[in-house]
């Protein structure tokens, strides 16, 4: 009778996150999603050809090319959750009841995640270098200029991300999709050229691509000569992204509170 | 020339749709249920005044609160706060209310002390930098919380957690606040505690008080005014000794008795002038007595009563007139509405 009455109970824990889990459509579309595609990208990585063509494409080692990669990821994995992190509800409505304008929450708010960020890149950067014999040429101003760039643009794809997840509650396709994109076609952990061409042709619609080249490049001693065609592709990227991001976040956020459901999570 | 309303809404209304979540439309679609959250709502709120909103669950008390701290638009009419317009001038309307939520304390953050959190807060409400320390030293003081300034909040109770969000209610000096059920889930202490402060230290800097409740008593003790709201529309707004007077039938008064059957009940409801009689659980009671309530026309009928009780040889206790508390008016008032 216990045991019975014990088994009774797990099955209705179960059945509670079940039916909790069920209301949340999208969240369980982008979840299967997210497990087809995570399981590509590590197939591709272990390809033999991944090692030949990041030597002739950056001229330098796998080890610097997948570091780079590691220590950007995280980077941009920031600027994607950075402004959902912000989005508790509670909180958004304190801050909305202020005089504090929306473009100052959202900067503000992500502020202290870009300077943890750039610590923990400097870390990795670090490590790469004294124990796994990583080589750096470091262009500045050019990786400064595609910081600035692939941090504006991930920040707009973040606000895209955060406003459909006021909307929706849980599950936001755009980040699922983003980080997607970054493992797979992102040129993190190999170059898209490994991949069958129809893929191949993702990677060079998608902004992650054109950041992890241009900044891989700009760590290995390349010029801003070099990197011109895919900088200008990212600008302009950023230029479409960053305020069509707003935009959407604004809307979303307008939607959200119109029909009471801000702090609805 | 300045309007003496603090707040007055002008035919406000907000309706929500929500899916039903127990239609069986499909995996995407579900049926659309509309409700009237707030009906053409006209309210006025005189400047200085401790305006207590009465309502049951769901009458729409937050919604309204939410509509006027600019936070839910209104699908149509508006409001006015401070003579600002809800819609219009949203950033004045802020500048001129300080609102403490029904869930106020989950707007703070855990791992920061009292005193860091309403630093935050003071930075994005505008307090000048140079008076920022001396005006959170100040709320703090005021809401009784100086000795856990350096506190990590995540370690304070649920009272002190309350205490925070009115010192951040406060921390703007703004001239109206509006409180959303500032004592739900507190124990009585801390709940005596906020309403003392509301009622002593906010009413004496002349600050207008929207106070949404509801506790029927809560607001009887320390509202100048109040409404009743019910399904978000306000079915009776006065004083709370007017909202009393509105049920007055005729007198009242409760008189204990000792072996009284209910035959003898019955006959005394035919005495002339007696216009009902209700039996009062009171705890107090002996087995062998009953409290009963008796609405007389006026008191002219308590000696037919007596002479009564005296012919049937019912030994009497104890009586004593009483006035039907608030919660009489608030139960009958929302019945005939």
């Amino acid at each position: 009778m216990g045991a019975v009455a014990e088994l009774e109970k797990i099955w209705y824990f179960m059945k509670r996150d079940m039916v909790s889990f069920s209301t949340y459509k999208t969240n369980i579309v982008i979840l299967v999603f997210t497990a087809i595609f995570g399981a590509l990208s590590f197939a591709y990585l272990g390809q033999s050809s991944v090692n030949q063509v990041v030597t002739q494409t950056f001229h330098t080692s796998y080890t610097t090319y997948l570091i780079i990669g590691l220590a950007f990821n995280s980077y941009l994995g920031q600027a994607l959750t950075l402004v959902q992190k912000t989005i508790n509800p509670w909180a958004l409505e304190e801050v909305l009841v202020s005089p504090t304008r929306l473009t100052t929450f959202i900067i503000g708010s992500s502020i202290w995640g870009f300077i943890w960020s750039t610590a923990v890149v400097a870390v990795y950067l670090v490590i790469g270098v004294y124990f796994f014999g990583v080589l750096l040429s470091v262009n500045v101003i050019g990786t400064l200029i595609v910081l600035a760039l692939g941090i504006a643009t991930f920040v707009g794809i973040s606000m895209i991300g955060s406003g459909i997840l006021i909307l929706t509650k849980q599950g936001d396709p755009v980040t699922a999709l983003m980080t997607i994109a970054i493992s797979l076609f992102g040129n993190v952990l190999f170059p898209p050229q490994v991949l069958p061409t129809f893929l191949q042709v993702i990677a060079y619609i998608t902004p992650p691509y054109y950041f992890f080249t241009c900044i891989k490049f700009m760590l290995t001693g390349s010029t801003i000569a070099a990197i011109l065609p895919n900088l200008e592709i990212l600008a302009l990227m950023c230029a479409i992204i960053v305020p069509v991001g707003y935009a959407i976040y604004a809307w979303c956020l307008k939607t959200a509170r119109k029909n009471g459901t801000l702090s609805w999570f | 020339m300045q309007s003496e309303n603090a707040i007055q809404t002008i035919n406000l209304t907000k309706t929500f749709k929500s899916k039903d979540l127990n239609s069986s439309a499909g995996f995407f679609s579900r049926k659309t249920i509309s409700t009237n959250a707030i009906d053409s709502l006209n309210l006025e709120i005189k400047k200085g005044e401790l305006f207590g909103l009465l309502g049951p669950n769901g009458a729409g008390k937050t919604t309204l609160v939410k509509m006027l701290c600019t936070l839910l638009p209104p699908d149509s009419g508006t409001a006015l706060i401070n003579g600002y317009d809800i819609i219009k001038q949203q950033m004045q309307v802020k500048r001129s209310l300080g609102t403490l939520f029904s869930v106020g304390e989950r707007g703070f953050f855990w791992r920061l002390n009292g005193y860091r959190n309403l630093e935050f807060f003071a930075a994005i409400y505008n307090v000048p930098r140079f008076k920022r320390q001396q005006r959170i030293m100040e709320v703090l003081r005021l809401v009784g919380l100086e000795n856990s300034t350096y506190q990590l909040y995540q370690k304070y109770s649920g009272g002190m957690k309350r205490k925070l969000a009115l010192a951040r209610t406060l921390l703007p000096d703004p001239p109206i606040i509006m409180l959303d059920e500032p004592t739900t889930g507190l124990d009585a202490i801390s709940s005596r505690n906020i309403r003392d402060f509301v009622r002593s230290t906010v009413q004496e800097t002349g600050k207008t008080v929207l106070y949404t409740t509801h506790y029927i008593e809560e607001a009887a003790q320390i509202c100048t005014k109040i409404g009743i709201l019910k399904q978000g529309k306000i079915i009776a707004c006065d004083t709370p000794n007017a909202l009393r007077d509105k049920i007055k039938k005729g007198e009242r008064i409760y008189i204990i008795l000792e072996e009284i059957s209910p035959v003898q009940v019955e006959k005394m409801r035919s005495i002339h002038g007696v216009i009902g009689i209700t039996e009062k659980n009171d705890p107090d009671l002996m087995p062998n007595q009953k409290g009963l309530c008796l609405e007389l026309q006026n008191v002219d009928q308590l000696p037919s009563i007596f002479d009564f009780l005296f012919e049937q040889k019912i030994k009497f206790v104890n009586f004593k007139r009483e006035e039907p508390s608030l919660e009489d008016a608030f139960i009958e008032i929302t019945k005939r509405a």
